[in-house]
């Protein structure tokens, strides 16, 4: 039984044109009957499965419909067509601390990230040690999170959505915060959290993180799937496709350069 | 309907927002929590100043008056002043988890409820100071209050779904709460609006604003804030009675006194309260019920906005 399931997603946006600068130009465009705004997909009937405990990474480049479908998962963005099911609880790893307020104390931003995130006062409450001592802050929990440092932040803010105990993590961008010590602590929470049967969902553009932690990676450009499949070969076919595209580019530019 | 049942499962997220607001408001201020109570008591001061001294205004209790009707009226402008930011200030979070989004607007109106009972719990001590008696009408306070916290949460959920959208919003709401204070009988009493008229029009505005002043003061008394502030007041200063009073000073002539009491008695026929009261109450549940619909139709979007 999947745990994800997404079938023929689709998400059309809307990029706006040069804005219209004024009252009378808004008046004029709209009069004509132009659009402010041109439309594209920047996802185009994507469809996976996932199975409890797999860990899926997401790559492709800029633009290409990761962090969109992210979004999906997420439930903060709805799909234009097409459908997706999550089983179970889905948390965002939430980079740099985002959500904490500077004015509130460690402690008190844990519970408050921590029910926006969906877990109970008192479940949290049940777990708030472990929180702390994942993320070795016990001298700071009392201290308003704007005297923390960044490095102290991101901390608490991975432990934090790590304790979750979620069924699907979604991680964009956020691996490898924090220093050695803590990257290794975070890589073999997740390698734990692999194990227990919960399922890991990765954007990121180190490609290294991503073979470190996922089996299986989907490469996305402009919005459709270009292959799906083990973690390290679809890493390599991306990688040979950049370079390709990047020799492509030099050769173009070595021809146009003026005095060839 | 689903939402309700979403943020009935969220509900702690609404407290912990609620405490946060409560938290932040004053932070970094050394008195910090005693400024939710000062600054109403500072502004009165204020006008005591203005009103009592420069201007010289000598109505018995017009303090009381003042202190009573501004107090629902600070609920209500602080609620929606408060709307315009309540989800954008939040954009990082709103990308990045779900959660239900009526809590964003609810929290804030939650917060300034909070706010208002404070600032309750100072009045009842002003009014301890001035020997004025505890009666039982006191508890119309609390549909009056209610009254305006449907109002203020239709209006401020519809007003925090555009400004995520266009940051216009909120430069609009400062000013027109401005003008809106002027509006709601806080400074005069109300059958000021409900007997003038503009003596000499000598412009376009003035012109229409008699030409139609029958609407316009239908309008006035149709207006939920007048309805919760003329409320607090009958049942706080009057003991439930009619809130339409004109005042009878002793340095008034017989004449000037039964002048007076005829034109309140003539007022108060003109303007029965329940039907205002029913109108106003209708126009609060409505602007309730289409501040969520459109602050729901809108929340799906909140996400995509850069």
């Amino acid at each position: 039984m999947s745990v994800i399931e997404a079938n023929d997603l689709w998400k059309l946006y809307r990029r706006p044109h040069v804005k219209a600068r004024s009252v009378k130009e808004a008046m004029l465009q709209f009069l004509r009957g132009q659009r402010g705004y041109e439309e594209f997909y920047a996802l185009q009937s994507v469809s996976f499965r996932v199975e409890p405990g797999e860990a899926v990474g997401i790559v492709g480049a800029n633009g290409s419909g990761k962090s969109t479908m992210l979004g999906i998962l997420a439930r903060v963005l709805l799909p234009t067509r097409g459908s997706v099911r999550v089983d179970g609880r889905v948390c965002p790893l939430l980079e740099l601390g985002t959500g904490f307020h500077p004015d509130l104390t460690g402690r008190e931003n844990v519970f408050l990230n921590a029910s926006l995130l969906g877990l109970g006062n008192r479940e949290t409450a049940d777990r708030y040690a472990d929180i702390v001592d994942f993320a070795e802050l016990h001298d700071f929990m009392d201290a308003p999170v704007k005297t923390y440092s960044t490095g102290m932040v991101v901390r608490l803010g991975f432990s934090v959505a790590v304790h979750m105990e979620p069924d699907v993590l979604l991680i964009d961008e956020v691996l490898g915060v924090g220093d050695e010590h803590f990257q290794h602590k975070s890589y073999q929470r997740l390698r734990e959290f692999k194990l227990a049967g919960k399922t890991l969902f990765v954007v990121s553009h180190s490609l290294p993180a991503i073979t470190r932690v996922c089996d299986r990676a989907i490469w996305l450009d402009r919005g459709r799937i270009v292959r799906d499949g083990d973690a390290q070969q679809v890493v390599a076919e991306y990688k040979a496709a950049v370079a390709d595209w990047e020799r492509s580019l030099a050769e173009a530019g070595a021809r146009d350069a003026p005095g060839s | 309907m689903s939402e309700f049942f979403e943020v009935v499962r969220y509900r702690e997220v609404l407290w912990n927002l609620v405490r946060r607001n409560l938290k932040v408001r004053y932070k970094n201020s050394v008195l910090g929590f005693a400024w939710s109570l000062l600054n109403p008591l500072m502004q009165i001061a204020v006008w005591y100043f203005v009103f009592k001294i420069l201007l010289g205004r000598d109505e018995p209790n017009f303090m009381a008056l003042l202190v009573t009707g501004f107090l629902p009226w600070l609920f209500f402008s602080q609620t929606v002043l408060d709307s315009t930011g309540c989800v954008t200030q939040e954009m990082a979070l709103v990308k990045k988890a779900y959660f239900p989004r009526t809590i964003l607007p609810l929290s804030a109106l939650v917060s300034n409820l909070i706010h208002l009972g404070f600032a309750f719990i100072v009045l009842l001590g002003l009014f301890a100071a001035w020997r004025v008696d505890l009666t039982i009408h006191y508890l119309w306070v609390i549909p009056a209050t209610l009254l305006v916290a449907l109002f203020a949460y239709g209006l401020s959920a519809m007003l925090a779904a555009w400004s995520v959208f266009y940051a216009d919003v909120k430069f609009i709401v400062s000013n027109l709460l401005g003008l809106w204070f002027f509006l709601t009988p806080v400074l005069y009493p109300l059958h000021h609006v409900l007997s003038g008229r503009i003596k000499t029009p000598d412009n376009w505005l003035e012109i229409f604003i008699n030409e139609h002043l029958v609407a316009l003061k239908k309008l006035f008394m149709l207006d939920p804030l007048t309805i919760a502030v003329e409320a607090y007041r009958s049942a706080l200063l009057y003991g439930g009675e009619n809130p339409i009073k004109v005042q009878i000073v002793p340095t008034m002539t017989k004449l000037e006194q039964a002048q007076a009491l005829g034109m309140q008695e003539a007022l108060r026929a003109e303007y029965p309260l329940t039907p205002y009261i029913v109108g106003a109450a209708l126009i609060a549940v409505v602007t309730a019920l289409v501040g969520q619909w459109v602050f729901q139709r809108k929340a799906d979007y909140f996400a995509e906005q850069g």
